[in-house]
């Protein structure tokens, strides 16, 4: 295994996700599956370089990891455009490579189904293209059959290190559509049909008990689904009508953090004075007072601010007014903190958000 | 395409994750290797490289292509369409190419040139890391019978350091070995290689030369492997025994699920039932202890080491600092001393030559009063 100094297992993660992700980005734009397109994209971006500067012993690991991630984009649930985007830049990366000898691409077993499908679906869609690099790879014998995609020693990982596929790349759920499809709609209406018949011929039509079902229910269910599709494609064009919108909400998001953030350290400022041992009690005063100050140091923030343990604790264990103040003058913090009897008064307990 | 229920059946042969990146669900290895060749042509895993004109005029007739067609097809999808530059202005792909754009060439750019300005000294671990495979790369045997054969299974197996060492326990693996689905594990053990083997434990001042007679390996053979739930035991000597019989005992008495045992040298790899990625025991001289996962399972390929004979195969070995002499600082130390008149230190370390020349005169007499005992280093497989 190569580390660096800090036990790194994966020091260009990032930096190789987003050069991967904006030459599929890229790929994507142009709507097209041809590998032509594709390769003038990477010529246009010098992709072979990536492999460039690699020390001796680094060349290896690092196209192990470009492989690695490179396969990840080959893979549902990512939309059929970008799959094969993905199909031709670990072909791409897999020539291009300069390691000696070469990584081989890993497909683990369970995969295996899914790249056959991707194969008949490019076949029947006559991207011969698309059939010809899968070919050719299998030709040079660059698949390694694994067991799974990537080498696994039991490496519990930090949640950060999730990785998360990008939106855009991830092919939208279309479930409805292919479980209600036409052959299906067709053979329930003739199987409703035949048991409308028997029916009819079994009992009287004015016999209520046997009337269980709906009698149009296979337009029915053709009309829902036909109306999930279109809520879907509508929803599709409000998102992109509202970028405007969302761009307002996301700059919100951005202020509550920040907010967040400013509050976090405002606190952590106002305690990092330490007061020795005897006068550490003094030391929980800080916070109320930090706390109100904090927004105010940040003017042009949000005010939305967490609110102090103590008002959090107010707001989930309501107290009604007498054991209000007979509750919060008998805890030994608020015995602590109170310096004598006038300047307790005189300090503000309100909560940051009144209950609702 | 439409979901007919048929993903509601679970094949165990068919790895999963249990834990997204971490480790798999147990399937049994001769289950997966009969799902993976019930899915691939011979041609795919076999060693012998296909002929291109077969392949082409394959392709053609399948998908009813021209031979036009095919050509601009072969043109257009060849390596010369990804070259970036042309073919006699090559850039030196050992160097960072100028004015990058690419994020990672700019990553790259950065840490090369954080390591030039700090000067460290070169990461020995990190360049020789690879060294063993190299060596072993593509190897073909000359007898044919010695091949591996197509469609074999080859395991890498990762053993750690007993949890005795202090440092690097969890990090590195002490040594990777490569293993096929017909070995048994009687092999695999004795594949490893562990110190705690070749220890000599006794006082040997009166008798040095006969110390070498005493390793540890010969006196306590017996060992085990754990892999779920079953303890694979060491039984070929008559001097074994089950050692897994106490821990057998203990977990009965404690209401643990039952385990069951094997024998270590009737058992392949391609009749165990593992996970993937999870760690498992190997046990040997009754109290030492080694974490062994299997990290990968997979079919061979022909640019894999052919020649049976080679495996087990190590691939990588970590590399421990060795303790020198105290005298010439050159050889490993191999006697250690106590109690002695003539060393600088309480207790000493000598390598083999310094001792005998130091303790002993010409005829083998022991010069002084001295305790010694035989010392060996944890690099001593380096």
């Amino acid at each position: 295994m190569i580390r660096s100094k800090r036990g790194e297992t994966d020091p260009y993660r990032k930096q190789l996700k987003s050069d991967c992700e904006s030459l599929l980005g890229r790929f994507q734009k142009t709507e097209s599956v041809r590998f032509q397109v594709f390769s003038e994209i990477w010529r246009e971006s010098n992709f072979t370089h990536i492999f460039y500067g690699a020390v001796k012993h680094e060349k290896r690991a690092f196209s192990r990891r470009v492989l690695d991630l490179a396969y990840s984009y080959f893979l549902p649930p990512l939309t059929f455009q970008i799959r094969v985007g993905g199909l031709y830049l670990l072909y791409s990366l897999y020539r291009c490579q300069t390691a000696s000898p070469p990584e081989q691409i890993r497909v683990a077993l369970k995969d295996w189904d899914e790249v056959k499908k991707f194969e008949k679906d490019a076949a029947d869609a006559q991207h011969l293209d698309a059939v010809y690099i899968l070919r050719q790879l299998r030709f040079l014998k660059a698949f390694h059959f694994t067991a799974m995609p990537t080498l696994l020693a039991y490496k519990k990982k930090r949640k950060t290190e999730k990785s998360d596929l990008s939106e855009e790349f991830v092919e939208r759920a279309s479930r409805p559509q292919e479980l209600i499809n036409g052959d299906l709609l067709e053979e329930l209406s003739n199987i409703h049909e035949l048991y409308e018949k028997m029916k009819t011929s079994v009992s009287l039509p004015s016999e209520k008990s046997v009337n269980m079902i709906h009698r149009s229910f296979v337009p029915q269910l053709r009309g829902s689904v036909l109306d999930f599709h279109k809520w879907q494609q509508n929803k599709d064009e409000t998102d992109l009508d509202e970028d405007c919108g969302e761009g307002t909400s996301s700059q919100q998001e951005c202020s509550n953090r920040a907010g967040l953030i400013a509050s976090i350290k405002s606190k952590a400022y106002g305690e990092a004075a330490e007061a020795s041992k005897s006068r550490r009690h003094r030391q929980v005063e800080v916070d109320p007072t930090s706390n109100e100050s904090g927004p105010s140091n940040a003017p042009g923030r949000s005010r939305k601010t967490k609110p102090s343990f103590k008002a959090r604790t107010k707001e989930k264990f309501h107290f009604s007014g007498d054991q209000l103040k007979a509750s919060s003058s008998t805890t030994m913090i608020s015995h602590l903190t109170s310096l004598d009897p006038v300047a307790a008064e005189n300090v503000k307990y309100f909560k940051r958000f009144p209950s609702k | 395409m439409a979901a007919s229920g048929g993903s509601t059946t679970s094949n165990t042969n068919i790895p999963e994750y249990e834990y997204s990146d971490v480790n798999t669900k147990p399937f049994h290895i001769g289950g997966f290797r009969s799902e993976w060749l019930s899915r691939l042509t011979p041609e795919d895993y076999s060693y012998q490289p296909e002929e291109e004109d077969t392949f082409d005029a394959n392709f053609a007739k399948e998908h009813g292509v021209s031979a036009e067609t095919m050509a601009e097809l072969k043109s257009v999808c060849s390596i010369d369409s990804l070259r970036c530059h042309p073919e006699d202005e090559q850039p030196d792909p050992e160097v960072v190419p100028p004015n990058p754009t690419l994020q990672t060439l700019i990553e790259r750019k950065k840490k090369q040139d954080y390591k030039a300005s700090r000067k460290i000294t070169k990461n020995r671990h990190d360049l020789y890391a690879n060294e063993l495979e190299r060596l072993t790369y593509g190897m073909k045997p000359e007898a044919v019978d010695d091949i591996l054969p197509e469609g074999e299974v080859i395991l890498t197996v990762n053993v750690y350091y007993p949890a005795s060492y202090d440092k690097f326990n969890y990090v590195r693996p002490h040594m990777t070995l490569l293993m096929t689905g017909s070995h048994s594990l009687a092999e695999f053990r004795d594949a490893i290689c562990c110190v705690s083997d070749l220890q000599v434990c006794g006082e040997f001042s009166n008798t040095p030369n006969i110390a070498p007679d005493f390793i540890s390996k010969d006196h306590y053979k017996s060992a085990f492997f754990y892999f779920e739930g079953v303890f694979y035991n060491d039984m070929r000597y008559p001097e074994c025994q089950d050692i897994s019989m106490t821990t057998i005992e203990w977990a009965k008495s404690h209401n643990f699920p039952s385990y069951s045992q094997a024998k270590m040298e009737d058992t392949r790899f391609m009749d165990l039932n593992v996970k993937v990625g999870f760690p498992y025991l190997y046990c040997h001289q009754g109290d030492c202890e080694h974490l062994v996962i299997i990290t990968d399972v997979r079919l061979t390929h022909k640019n894999d080491c052919l020649d049976k004979e080679l495996y087990p195969l190590l691939t990588h070995k970590h590399r421990v600092a060795t303790q020198k002499c105290s005298v010439c600082h050159i050889f490993i130390g191999r006697w250690f001393t106590t109690n002695d008149e003539f060393a600088p230190s309480h207790p000493c370390l000598f390598c083999d030559k310094c001792f005998r020349t130091l303790h002993y005169n010409e005829d083998g007499y022991k010069l002084g009063d001295f305790l010694a005992y035989p010392y060996v280093d944890r690099g001593a497989f380096n």
